[in-house]
């Protein structure tokens, strides 16, 4: 593969590189945890954000604190950057070669693009969920399982799995047939299957590229309600075409448009109620075009 | 621009509350009159035509609800429909309050008291009611508060009346039981008017409230 083009780019193997800084626990942002209250705490954070694909600029001088345990929706018209940004976050865009950033993005207070940072630790601690449901050809106890051995933890696989399962909202559907194939199920189970699989390493952040627009009202309901109840343990970032989605299941919400300029970004119910910006204002009641 | 069906609906929305504003204060302009002259074929006539204006607000409410669940609307276009769903109310509301008058009418023997203006708080309502309906439609918020310090002088003047009123009735020497039974009902009367009409200027208010919200997210008028 070739390296991508990127200021602090990924040019040693992910091996050889030590994650000494990812573990929240010991990263000290010099703020200290007792001056804020926990459901303000900022876990993400970038500052003057800048990414290009070539000469291309995605993301335009983005700033933005993503709250710790909340629901974060990301939102703006085809093209604005939204998806870049998501996948700015655990360092995905890595994997396009043309990908070049600038600026900071700090997950606990560290840059996720410093040269000491692991890019596949850091996506053991930000996992992702796709567009499409994506398992593996294997058994549904081995699709959860897959994101573990993975991480090279293969202590207690079953329990892990089991709780995992239990945290998507899929085990009672599925405890009698983990050894089935994950491409059996139903495109709703497969994306909690998919979900699953992302919380198995107990990540801190989850990160949802649109991630019921494949599916029917009755599957997209049960992925929203999963996302709530998993905000009480993790920080879900989740990008969504559906403004009525992004409406109903975050408490922030970021306003992305034409130029990969982040516009506006406040709790959900202002953006939906009485945005800032007059372009805000235009996009989401549809007067945009 | 996108979604023009749906920005003609929200246009349709407002015009048909304007109109609905119309009839209402045709309907208050007819009570009054039919107060002032002891109508009472124009009494019946608001009377009877409240099913009208019920049949209205039932309309709009339901154009209201289709907006919300057909178009889940946001921002100002949510605070528009939301505020006309509660305009709609006052209006209807405002409609009873002329039906009151016609059925007041029907009632009435005498006039007792002719030093309350009826007609003058009258007008001052129903002036207050054409201008927060005005507000609502061009989006005015400075008459939307203005209208806010107007009420205050309704409730001076519904308190002046009622004040005359009661201060006449002390005073007033009566011949017989039957006068009285008589008397009181027509002071009851009187007061329910003051009363009605005062609260006609209050739904004028709660119109302005709603618009300021409407225009500015702003709730300083509301309560």
């Amino acid at each position: 593969m070739t390296p991508p083009q990127m200021s602090h780019s990924e040019t040693e193997s992910a091996a050889d590189q030590p994650d000494t800084t990812l573990d929240s626990d010991i990263v000290d942002d010099g703020d200290g945890p007792d001056q804020r209250t926990m459901m303000d705490r900022t876990l993400l954070e970038a500052r003057n954000l800048d990414v290009y694909y070539g000469d291309e600029q995605a993301l335009t001088d983005v700033d933005i604190e993503i709250p710790e345990k909340q629901v974060t929706a990301v939102i703006g018209p085809s093209g604005c950057g939204k998806s870049t940004f998501l996948r700015s976050i655990n360092r995905m865009n890595d994997l396009v070669d043309t990908a070049r950033i600038e600026g900071d993005l700090l997950f606990d207070g560290k840059n996720v693009y410093d040269d000491d940072v692991d890019p596949v630790a850091l996506r053991r601690k930000i996992g992702m969920v796709f567009q499409s449901p994506n398992p593996f050809p294997k058994s549904i106890r081995d699709n959860v399982a897959y994101g573990l051995k993975v991480q090279g933890d293969d202590e207690n696989v079953d329990e892990k799995v089991e709780t995992a399962l239990k945290r998507a909202a899929l085990w009672d559907e599925v405890e009698h047939q983990l050894d089935e194939s994950g491409l059996e199920l139903s495109g709703g189970q497969q994306q909690r299957l998919c979900i699953a699989r992302a919380i198995a390493p107990d990540p801190e952040v989850i990160l949802m590229d649109e991630p019921a627009s494949a599916l029917d009202p009755v599957a997209t309901s049960k992925i929203e309600d999963l996302i709530e109840e998993l905000a009480e343990d993790y920080t879900v970032v989740i990008v969504t075409h559906n403004m009525q989605q992004a409406a109903r299941i975050s408490d922030k919400t970021a306003v992305f448009l034409t130029g990969g300029e982040l516009v506006e970004f406040d709790n959900t119910n202002k953006i939906f109620e009485n945005p800032d910006h007059q372009r805000v204002e235009d996009y989401i009641t549809g007067k945009f075009g | 621009m996108a979604r023009d069906s749906y920005q003609e609906q929200l246009e349709g929305l407002r015009e048909d509350v304007c109109y609905m504003g119309e009839v209402v204060m045709e309907r208050l302009r007819m009570g009054l009159d039919a107060l002032d002259r002891k109508d009472e074929d124009l009494a019946r006539e608001v009377i009877e035509g409240d099913y009208e204006v019920n049949q209205m607000y039932l309309e709009l409410e339901q154009q209201c609800i289709d907006l919300l669940a057909l178009q889940q609307p946001v921002a100002s276009d949510l605070r528009f429909i939301a505020a006309s769903f509660k305009i709609i109310t006052d209006l209807e509301r405002i409609a009873d309050l002329a039906v009151n008058l016609g059925e007041y009418t029907l009632d009435a023997t005498r006039d007792l008291f002719p030093d309350v203006d009826i007609q003058e708080m009258g007008v001052v309502t129903l002036d207050m009611v054409d201008d927060a309906v005005q507000a609502y439609d061009r989006e005015d918020i400075d008459a939307c508060r203005e209208l806010a310090t107007r009420d205050d002088d309704v409730d001076h003047f519904a308190e002046r009346a009622s004040e005359i009123v009661v201060r006449d009735l002390i005073e007033r020497e009566l011949e017989d039981a039957s006068e009285v039974e008589s008397l009181l009902q027509d002071v009851s009367r009187l007061l329910l008017t003051i009363r009605d009409l005062e609260r006609v200027g209050d739904h004028a208010v709660n119109i302005a409230a709603r618009t300021l919200y409407m225009v500015e997210n702003d709730d300083e008028l509301i309560y």
